[in-house]
Protein backbone atom coordinates (compact mmCIF):
# COMPACT_ATOMS: atom_id res chain seq x y z
CA UNK A 1 0.00 0.00 0.00
CA UNK A 2 1.20 3.47 -0.78
CA UNK A 3 1.97 5.86 1.48
CA UNK A 4 -0.30 9.43 1.59
CA UNK A 5 1.46 12.24 2.67
CA UNK A 6 -0.24 15.72 3.38
CA UNK A 7 1.72 18.68 4.35
CA UNK A 8 0.11 20.90 6.64
CA UNK A 9 -0.79 24.17 5.57
CA UNK A 10 -2.77 27.27 7.30
CA UNK A 11 -5.58 25.71 7.82
CA UNK A 12 -5.41 21.82 6.99
CA UNK A 13 -3.07 19.57 9.06
CA UNK A 14 -0.10 17.57 8.32
CA UNK A 15 -1.21 13.61 7.51
CA UNK A 16 1.10 10.80 7.59
CA UNK A 17 -0.56 7.31 7.02
CA UNK A 18 2.83 5.55 6.00
CA UNK A 19 1.78 1.96 6.43
CA UNK A 20 5.97 0.79 5.48
CA UNK A 21 7.44 2.88 8.39
CA UNK A 22 4.48 2.51 10.89
CA UNK A 23 3.75 5.99 11.62
CA UNK A 24 0.00 7.16 10.97
CA UNK A 25 -0.58 10.93 12.22
CA UNK A 26 -2.58 13.67 11.92
CA UNK A 27 -1.25 17.18 13.77
CA UNK A 28 -1.98 21.26 13.16
CA UNK A 29 -4.88 23.03 12.66
CA UNK A 30 -8.20 21.37 10.41
CA UNK A 31 -10.82 23.96 9.34
CA UNK A 32 -10.05 23.61 5.36
CA UNK A 33 -11.57 25.61 2.42
CA UNK A 34 -13.07 22.46 1.20
CA UNK A 35 -13.22 19.88 4.03
CA UNK A 36 -15.21 17.25 1.68
CA UNK A 37 -12.06 17.59 -0.73
CA UNK A 38 -9.76 17.09 1.88
CA UNK A 39 -11.05 14.62 4.06
CA UNK A 40 -12.28 11.81 1.26
CA UNK A 41 -8.80 10.85 0.01
CA UNK A 42 -7.77 10.38 3.72
CA UNK A 43 -11.06 8.60 4.24
CA UNK A 44 -10.35 6.11 1.32
CA UNK A 45 -6.71 5.90 1.52
CA UNK A 46 -8.07 4.62 5.00
CA UNK A 47 -11.06 2.11 3.59
CA UNK A 48 -8.27 0.32 1.14
CA UNK A 49 -5.78 0.32 3.87
CA UNK A 50 -8.31 -1.63 5.73
CA UNK A 51 -9.17 -3.75 3.17
CA UNK A 52 -5.98 -4.64 2.20
CA UNK A 53 -5.46 -5.46 5.81
CA UNK A 54 -8.33 -7.68 6.66
CA UNK A 55 -7.09 -10.16 4.00
CA UNK A 56 -3.65 -10.63 5.78
CA UNK A 57 -2.85 -12.63 8.86
CA UNK A 58 -3.12 -10.92 12.71
CA UNK A 59 -0.28 -12.74 14.13
CA UNK A 60 2.57 -11.48 11.75
CA UNK A 61 3.77 -8.53 14.59
CA UNK A 62 2.17 -5.92 12.51
CA UNK A 63 -0.21 -4.71 15.34
CA UNK A 64 -1.44 -3.08 17.02
CA UNK A 65 -1.02 -0.54 15.05
CA UNK A 66 -0.77 3.20 16.49
CA UNK A 67 -2.72 6.17 15.33
CA UNK A 68 -1.63 9.53 16.39
CA UNK A 69 -4.40 11.98 16.48
CA UNK A 70 -2.95 15.62 17.71
CA UNK A 71 -4.95 18.57 16.60
CA UNK A 72 -4.56 22.11 17.67
CA UNK A 73 -7.80 23.02 16.67
CA UNK A 74 -10.48 21.71 14.69
CA UNK A 75 -13.50 23.10 13.33
CA UNK A 76 -17.05 21.47 13.18
CA UNK A 77 -17.24 20.63 9.79
CA UNK A 78 -13.90 18.66 10.17
CA UNK A 79 -15.54 17.35 13.49
CA UNK A 80 -17.53 15.31 11.01
CA UNK A 81 -14.65 13.87 8.90
CA UNK A 82 -12.66 12.96 12.34
CA UNK A 83 -15.43 10.79 13.38
CA UNK A 84 -15.38 9.60 10.19
CA UNK A 85 -11.84 7.97 10.36
CA UNK A 86 -12.79 6.92 13.89
CA UNK A 87 -15.64 4.82 12.52
CA UNK A 88 -13.75 3.24 9.79
CA UNK A 89 -10.69 2.44 12.50
CA UNK A 90 -13.07 0.99 14.69
CA UNK A 91 -14.35 -1.46 11.88
CA UNK A 92 -10.82 -2.69 11.88
CA UNK A 93 -10.26 -3.09 15.47
CA UNK A 94 -13.59 -4.92 15.49
CA UNK A 95 -12.39 -7.19 12.65
CA UNK A 96 -9.56 -8.18 15.15
CA UNK A 97 -7.20 -5.51 12.92
CA UNK A 98 -5.87 -4.08 16.69
CA UNK A 99 -5.52 -0.50 16.80
CA UNK A 100 -4.36 1.90 19.02
CA UNK A 101 -5.59 5.95 19.11
CA UNK A 102 -3.37 8.08 21.06
CA UNK A 103 -5.12 11.20 21.40
CA UNK A 104 -3.17 14.60 22.42
CA UNK A 105 -4.06 17.50 23.92
CA UNK A 106 -2.58 19.76 25.71
CA UNK A 107 -2.79 20.11 29.66
CA UNK A 108 -4.99 23.05 30.16
CA UNK A 109 -7.15 22.34 27.18
CA UNK A 110 -9.83 20.42 28.62
CA UNK A 111 -12.18 20.97 25.56
CA UNK A 112 -10.16 18.86 23.47
CA UNK A 113 -10.00 15.98 25.90
CA UNK A 114 -13.34 16.20 26.15
CA UNK A 115 -14.05 16.17 22.70
CA UNK A 116 -11.83 12.87 22.39
CA UNK A 117 -13.74 11.33 24.68
CA UNK A 118 -17.03 12.20 22.82
CA UNK A 119 -15.36 11.13 19.79
CA UNK A 120 -14.12 7.59 21.26
CA UNK A 121 -17.45 6.66 22.61
CA UNK A 122 -19.13 7.32 19.34
CA UNK A 123 -16.90 5.78 17.12
CA UNK A 124 -16.89 2.58 19.85
CA UNK A 125 -12.83 2.78 19.72
CA UNK A 126 -10.72 3.36 23.23
CA UNK A 127 -8.42 6.49 22.82
CA UNK A 128 -5.41 6.35 24.99
CA UNK A 129 -5.11 10.10 25.94
CA UNK A 130 -1.62 11.80 25.86
CA UNK A 131 -1.63 14.83 28.13
CA UNK A 132 0.96 17.19 26.51
CA UNK A 133 3.27 18.91 28.96
CA UNK A 134 2.91 23.04 28.12
CA UNK B 1 -23.92 51.67 31.66
CA UNK B 2 -20.79 50.39 30.73
CA UNK B 3 -18.12 52.71 30.05
CA UNK B 4 -16.77 52.70 26.52
CA UNK B 5 -13.28 53.38 27.77
CA UNK B 6 -13.65 49.49 29.10
CA UNK B 7 -13.93 48.43 25.45
CA UNK B 8 -11.40 47.61 23.39
CA UNK B 9 -11.59 46.84 19.83
CA UNK B 10 -9.80 43.81 18.41
CA UNK B 11 -11.10 43.73 15.18
CA UNK B 12 -13.94 45.56 13.16
CA UNK B 13 -14.48 44.40 9.69
CA UNK B 14 -17.30 45.21 7.17
CA UNK B 15 -17.21 44.32 3.60
CA UNK B 16 -17.08 40.71 1.79
CA UNK B 17 -15.52 37.48 3.19
CA UNK B 18 -13.55 35.14 1.52
CA UNK B 19 -11.35 32.52 2.61
CA UNK B 20 -8.88 34.59 2.24
CA UNK B 21 -10.44 37.55 4.68
CA UNK B 22 -10.68 34.52 6.85
CA UNK B 23 -7.17 33.75 7.19
CA UNK B 24 -6.81 37.61 7.64
CA UNK B 25 -8.71 38.26 9.89
CA UNK B 26 -7.63 35.28 12.34
CA UNK B 27 -4.29 35.99 11.51
CA UNK B 28 -5.24 39.90 13.31
CA UNK B 29 -7.03 37.95 16.11
CA UNK B 30 -3.65 35.86 16.70
CA UNK B 31 -1.21 38.54 16.77
CA UNK B 32 -3.78 40.59 19.20
CA UNK B 33 -2.11 41.47 22.11
CA UNK B 34 -5.02 40.37 24.18
CA UNK B 35 -5.60 37.35 22.60
CA UNK B 36 -2.31 35.93 23.05
CA UNK B 37 -2.47 37.27 26.94
CA UNK B 38 -5.30 35.30 27.24
CA UNK B 39 -5.39 31.98 28.92
CA UNK B 40 -5.22 28.95 26.73
CA UNK B 41 -8.32 27.40 27.77
CA UNK B 42 -9.95 30.79 27.17
CA UNK B 43 -8.29 31.74 23.74
CA UNK B 44 -9.09 28.33 22.46
CA UNK B 45 -12.79 28.76 22.94
CA UNK B 46 -12.73 32.32 21.26
CA UNK B 47 -10.58 31.23 18.71
CA UNK B 48 -13.22 28.33 17.72
CA UNK B 49 -16.37 30.48 18.02
CA UNK B 50 -14.53 33.11 15.66
CA UNK B 51 -14.14 30.63 13.09
CA UNK B 52 -17.58 29.01 13.34
CA UNK B 53 -19.10 32.55 13.08
CA UNK B 54 -17.36 33.51 10.17
CA UNK B 55 -18.07 30.44 8.57
CA UNK B 56 -20.94 30.73 8.99
CA UNK B 57 -21.40 33.91 7.06
CA UNK B 58 -19.39 32.43 4.25
CA UNK B 59 -21.03 29.21 4.00
CA UNK B 60 -24.31 31.23 3.62
CA UNK B 61 -23.25 33.65 1.34
CA UNK B 62 -21.47 30.93 -0.69
CA UNK B 63 -24.02 28.49 -1.31
CA UNK B 64 -26.58 31.25 -2.59
CA UNK B 65 -25.51 31.65 -6.83
CA UNK B 66 -26.19 35.01 -7.68
CA UNK B 67 -27.59 36.52 -5.08
CA UNK B 68 -24.11 35.78 -3.04
CA UNK B 69 -21.93 38.61 -4.28
CA UNK B 70 -24.66 41.01 -2.15
CA UNK B 71 -24.46 38.77 0.65
CA UNK B 72 -20.85 38.84 0.64
CA UNK B 73 -20.53 42.36 -0.01
CA UNK B 74 -22.60 43.01 3.46
CA UNK B 75 -20.82 41.04 6.11
CA UNK B 76 -19.65 42.57 9.42
CA UNK B 77 -17.52 41.06 11.63
CA UNK B 78 -16.12 41.90 15.27
CA UNK B 79 -14.32 41.15 18.27
CA UNK B 80 -14.59 43.23 21.48
CA UNK B 81 -12.99 42.89 24.86
CA UNK B 82 -14.60 44.11 27.54
CA UNK B 83 -13.61 44.24 30.79
CA UNK B 84 -13.07 40.45 30.80
CA UNK B 85 -15.05 39.35 28.75
CA UNK B 86 -14.63 38.80 24.51
CA UNK B 87 -17.92 39.48 22.13
CA UNK B 88 -17.63 38.00 18.62
CA UNK B 89 -20.35 39.78 16.53
CA UNK B 90 -21.44 37.98 13.18
CA UNK B 91 -24.09 39.76 10.34
CA UNK B 92 -24.72 38.80 7.26
CA UNK B 93 -27.91 39.62 4.21
CA UNK B 94 -29.45 36.23 4.21
CA UNK B 95 -32.28 35.33 2.31
CA UNK B 96 -35.81 35.45 3.48
CA UNK B 97 -36.42 32.17 2.81
CA UNK B 98 -33.85 31.25 5.14
CA UNK B 99 -34.83 32.92 8.02
CA UNK B 100 -37.32 30.31 9.34
CA UNK B 101 -34.59 27.60 9.27
CA UNK B 102 -32.48 29.21 10.81
CA UNK B 103 -34.64 30.58 13.53
CA UNK B 104 -35.33 27.61 14.49
CA UNK B 105 -31.86 25.96 15.00
CA UNK B 106 -31.09 29.33 17.28
CA UNK B 107 -33.83 28.73 19.08
CA UNK B 108 -33.43 24.99 19.81
CA UNK B 109 -29.58 25.57 20.81
CA UNK B 110 -30.19 28.49 23.60
CA UNK B 111 -33.19 26.26 24.70
CA UNK B 112 -30.98 23.17 25.92
CA UNK B 113 -28.83 23.36 28.59
CA UNK B 114 -24.74 21.59 27.91
CA UNK B 115 -25.86 18.51 28.53
CA UNK B 116 -28.76 18.57 26.10
CA UNK B 117 -26.29 20.44 23.80
CA UNK B 118 -23.88 17.53 24.08
CA UNK B 119 -26.88 15.18 23.14
CA UNK B 120 -27.75 17.41 20.08
CA UNK B 121 -24.15 17.29 18.70
CA UNK B 122 -23.85 13.90 18.78
CA UNK B 123 -27.12 13.49 16.85
CA UNK B 124 -26.39 15.84 14.47
CA UNK B 125 -23.26 14.46 13.79
CA UNK B 126 -23.77 11.15 13.39
CA UNK B 127 -26.37 12.14 10.79
CA UNK B 128 -24.50 14.22 8.72
CA UNK B 129 -21.13 13.23 8.98
CA UNK B 130 -19.31 12.83 5.57
CA UNK B 131 -21.76 15.53 4.54
CA UNK B 132 -21.18 19.20 4.29
CA UNK B 133 -23.14 20.83 6.77
CA UNK B 134 -24.39 23.68 4.67
CA UNK B 135 -26.91 24.35 7.43
CA UNK B 136 -24.80 24.91 10.09
CA UNK B 137 -26.45 23.23 12.38
CA UNK B 138 -23.37 21.65 14.14
CA UNK B 139 -21.42 25.28 13.82
CA UNK B 140 -24.11 26.68 16.35
CA UNK B 141 -24.19 23.37 18.75
CA UNK B 142 -20.28 23.98 18.73
CA UNK B 143 -20.52 27.93 19.21
CA UNK B 144 -23.35 26.84 21.97
CA UNK B 145 -20.92 24.49 23.82
CA UNK B 146 -17.78 27.46 23.90
CA UNK B 147 -19.97 30.17 25.80
CA UNK B 148 -21.49 29.81 28.97
CA UNK B 149 -23.97 32.86 27.70
CA UNK B 150 -27.21 32.80 25.73
CA UNK B 151 -26.47 33.33 22.16
CA UNK B 152 -27.82 36.21 21.08
CA UNK B 153 -29.21 37.01 17.49
CA UNK B 154 -31.07 39.24 15.46
CA UNK B 155 -33.24 39.62 12.20
CA UNK B 156 -33.56 42.66 10.55
CA UNK B 157 -35.75 42.74 7.47
CA UNK B 158 -33.64 44.45 4.42
CA UNK B 159 -36.18 44.12 1.59
CA UNK B 160 -38.89 41.93 -0.28
CA UNK B 161 -35.95 39.11 -0.35
CA UNK B 162 -33.30 39.74 2.43
CA UNK B 163 -32.93 40.45 6.39
CA UNK B 164 -29.92 41.62 7.79
CA UNK B 165 -28.74 38.32 10.72
CA UNK B 166 -26.41 39.30 13.11
CA UNK B 167 -25.18 36.34 15.62
CA UNK B 168 -23.48 37.79 18.81
CA UNK B 169 -21.28 35.36 21.44
CA UNK B 170 -20.18 36.10 24.87
CA UNK B 171 -16.89 34.40 26.15
CA UNK B 172 -15.73 34.82 29.62
CA UNK B 173 -12.27 35.82 29.49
Amino acid sequence: MEKLIIEPTLNSPRVILDPEKKIFEFSGESRPENVKNFFMPVLEWLEDFSDELSEQDSTNGKFPLEFHFNFEYFNSTSAKFILDIFKTLSKLNSRGKEVEVKWHYEEDDEDMLEVGKEMSRMARLPFDYVKIQN
Amino acid sequence: MIPMSGTKTIIDYKGSVSHRTIERLLDKLRSAKEFQEMKKPTRKRLYSAFVESVDNIYKYAASRGKRSRLAKRESAVSVRKQDDQYMITAGNLILNDDVDELKFKLERVSQLDRENLKTLYEDIINREAGQEDQGAGLGLVTMALKTEHKIKYSFTPVDSTHSFFEIQIIING
